[in-house]
């Protein structure tokens, strides 16, 4: 009897030492900044089957990487090694593409994440939103006279995909013609002017005004080149909003 | 035929009531269920993360039927000596090794249907949604692991049960990779390496070629025409290794 | 109805494949509605004349016929018989019968009168693993009798048996030679060999060493006891 007392004492002794050093360890091991990440190359050899899986454990990993150094040291050395894994085995996974890009943003490697894009967006040519965020990172982060002009392109392609919503056209005109080129800002306002509803037409107007010449014959120059590329209704309609007030 | 009836439905009763089985089978329902928790973490990929995870789990799970009932289907009837029984009658070796494995196709359909419906279910209520794809890709899983069991089979009429079941993983296993074997065949520049190598690569179930679980996460653009041909394929593999099952179990005393 | 002549079985043994010769020449007949007994000490070589009388080995040398239309004439009933963990005795019992082609409802038929033959009718609901030893046996017996056989080979029937079994196990016996069919029997039980035995053979290190009925060996001792050490000891 005595035996068995002292077995389970013991049994007993060392359940509870168990679960109160779990329990009073640290919720969490210290993250490192620099982790091991396998080539892609390595599980592109691999199995086609298991590919797609490997993927989305390295998503997750690659999740919960990016959050506990975004709320830590701010640092995500294998930041770039884990956004390349995952999109690499599954480019048609649009969420990691999508968010290992502005992750690659935050880790200060802009030119990663247009990378990224760029690799995505020829995997998925029927998906606007990767050409309109390379829009967005050209325009935010490019550097130099043309980085305009470049997102305007990326929007205008965007914007040429079938089901990609309106505001894109309107963005790349904005873009082109704060980059310096009006005539193409111009031609693309009156894409905007004749394939819009109300709203569009207004920001047309709105967006015309603000690049075309004050002057009558130098503004009538200038928007010339719109006869001939939109219905005949709406040209009129069009320049009787853009010489309203000019007199005959 | 009587015969191959009468073991079929035996092998399928036997196998399906093993208590082992249920324990099995309800652990790989956690899994699939466990990827609802992955999907919590994924930044609202869930629908990707429970069919992805969901269909390596049925995959994984369904590995392990298959090889460990397969590799003792054999054996335990020889080890436990009920091949008295059977042999002393009218049976035909032939008829014993072809029922064992239909009866375990049997098994193996119910298995998979239950998880694959468990997984498609949780699918939909996550999601809103299921594409039949899921299911299709449990089928053509199911067809993966006929081949493994034909193998398995094939082997257990050689040696041990152990032996058999982690013979029946690797070939699980290289069957995954067949595509690595055959682009071997045309790396080497020496003639005896390269035939190796293509020996290897036939004598090998090409198994991930009609796995779609790719497709079911949109990763994948399927042709059915060639995955068609690729099971024709896989189903004439598990012939063979069936009559060769036979051939080598013709020769086995008791 | 058995013949056996000049029967060799070697076997390899071990890791180098030593071979073994477990029968060196067995000479046996057994005649059509005998009871026959085969006996003799452990590793006498009974259960492989047997089993290459019914196939499970190929003979090294010699021949057996068993002078019957093939196994669907036979019946068997191994040593410490085991069958299917999962199957009722009423399932494991159908499995037999549809083995020899039996439709389904001469198959229930069959399978309620073997169970009340053996004195399983109430267990046969029962998984066999549930089933005692005694109950695997009988069991083992009703399985034998599936097809009604010409020929009845039983290894060890009366093992593990209580008085009752044993009784009921006899008494089939005599029934089926009442009935014109030929059992013959592996016992260590000899006094279930002289009640129920017409004739007997004595194997020792895989021959024959003595045949004859069971007259002819107690004209030679008071006991088959006595009679059957006399052979093996000599």
């Amino acid at each position: 009897m005595l035996r068995r007392v002292v077995a389970v004492v013991a049994v007993v002794v060392c359940a509870a030492g168990v679960v109160a050093y779990q329990a009073t360890r640290p919720a969490r091991a210290p993250a490192t900044p620099r982790v091991f990440v396998p080539s892609p190359r390595f599980f592109l050899d691999f199995s086609p089957s298991f590919r797609t899986s490997i993927a989305d454990a390295y998503y997750l990993n690659m999740v919960q990487y990016y959050g506990e150094h975004a709320r830590g040291d701010g640092r995500f050395d294998s930041l770039p090694q884990m956004v390349d894994l995952v999109t690499r085995l599954s480019p048609h996974f649009a969420r990691a593409n999508i968010f290992g890009a502005f992750a690659l943003i935050d880790a200060g490697r802009p030119d990663l994440s247009a990378r990224v894009l760029r690799r995505a967006f020829s995997e998925n040519p029927g998906d606007y939103r990767y050409p309109s965020y390379l829009g967005f990172f050209a325009y935010r982060y490019g550097k130099g006279k043309t980085k305009d002009v470049v997102a305007a392109h990326w929007y205008q392609k965007a914007a040429s995909i079938p089901g990609s919503p309106s505001y894109l056209t309107r963005l790349a005109a904005v873009l082109m013609g704060k980059g310096g080129e009006t005539q193409k800002a111009i031609l693309m306002w009156g894409q905007v002017y004749s394939a819009g509803d109300k709203y569009a037409r207004q920001k047309a107007v709105v967006g015309l005004e603000r690049i075309l010449p004050k002057e009558k014959q130098a503004r009538m120059k200038a928007v010339a080149p719109l006869y001939g590329t939109m219905p005949k209704a709406d040209f009129e309609a069009l320049i009787a909003e853009l010489f309203q007030g000019y007199g005959q | 035929m009587k015969q191959l009836v009468a073991i079929t439905i035996n092998t399928f009763k036997e196998t399906i009531r093993d208590r082992v089985l249920a324990v099995i089978v309800v652990f790989a329902l956690l899994m699939i269920a466990g990827g609802l928790w992955l999907g919590s973490i994924s930044l609202g990929e869930q629908g990707r993360m429970i069919k992805d995870f969901g269909l390596v789990a049925v995959t994984g799970f369904g590995l392990i039927v298959a090889v460990f009932v397969a590799a003792n289907l054999v054996h335990k009837e020889v080890e436990k000596r009920t091949v008295y029984v059977l042999f002393s009658k009218p049976v035909s070796r032939a008829a014993f090794i072809t029922g064992k494995f239909i009866g375990l196709c049997g098994t193996m359909a119910v298995v998979l249907a239950g998880m694959g419906l468990f997984l498609f279910a949780l699918v939909w209520i996550v999601a809103g949604q299921a594409s039949g794809m899921v299911l299709l890709a449990v089928l053509m899983i199911y067809v993966q692991l006929l081949a493994v069991v034909a193998v398995t089979i094939f082997f257990s009429t050689m040696g041990s049960a152990i032996l058999a079941a982690v013979l029946g993983i690797c070939v699980f296993v290289a069957g995954q990779l067949s595509h690595n074997v055959l682009a071997l065949t045309r790396l080497g520049k020496n003639p005896i390496t390269e035939a190796l190598s293509w020996v290897v690569y036939v004598i090998i179930p090409n198994l991930s070629a009609v796995d779609v679980k790719a497709g079911a996460v949109g990763e994948q653009t399927l042709a059915w025409g060639q995955i068609g041909l690729w099971v024709a394929y896989l189903l004439a593999y598990i012939v063979v290794a069936l009559a060769l099952a036979t051939v080598i179990f013709r020769r086995k005393e008791f | 109805m058995i013949t056996v002549v000049g029967l060799h079985k070697l076997v390899a043994v071990g890791l180098r494949r030593r071979r073994v010769e477990i029968l060196k020449g067995v000479d046996l007949r057994v005649d059509r509605n005998d009871v026959f007994g085969l006996l003799g000490p452990n590793g006498a070589g009974k259960t492989t004349t047997v089993k290459v009388a019914l196939g499970l080995m190929r003979p090294s040398s010699g021949s057996v016929e068993l002078g019957v239309d093939g196994l669907s004439q036979v019946g068997y009933m191994p040593e410490n018989p085991y069958f299917y963990d999962y199957l009722s005795g009423r399932e494991f019992l159908g499995f037999c019968a549809r083995l020899f082609g039996f439709e389904a409802a001469a198959r229930h038929d069959r399978v309620e009168q073997l169970l009340r033959d053996v004195g399983l009718a109430e267990a046969a609901g029962t998984h066999l693993r549930k089933y005692s030893k005694g109950m695997l046996q009988r069991i083992g017996i009703a399985q034998a009798l599936v097809n009604d056989p010409e020929l009845v080979l039983l290894d060890e029937p009366m093992t593990g048996l209580d008085p009752v079994g044993r009784v009921e196990v006899k008494r089939i016996i005599e029934r089926l030679h009442e009935r014109g069919k030929t059992v013959m029997f592996n016992s260590h039980i000899l006094s279930d060999v002289h009640e129920l035995c017409s004739r007997i053979a004595i194997m020792r290190t895989g021959r024959v060493v003595w045949q004859g009925t069971v007259h002819e060996a107690l004209a030679e001792a008071a006991t088959l006891e006595e009679f059957f050490m006399q052979v093996v000891t000599s």
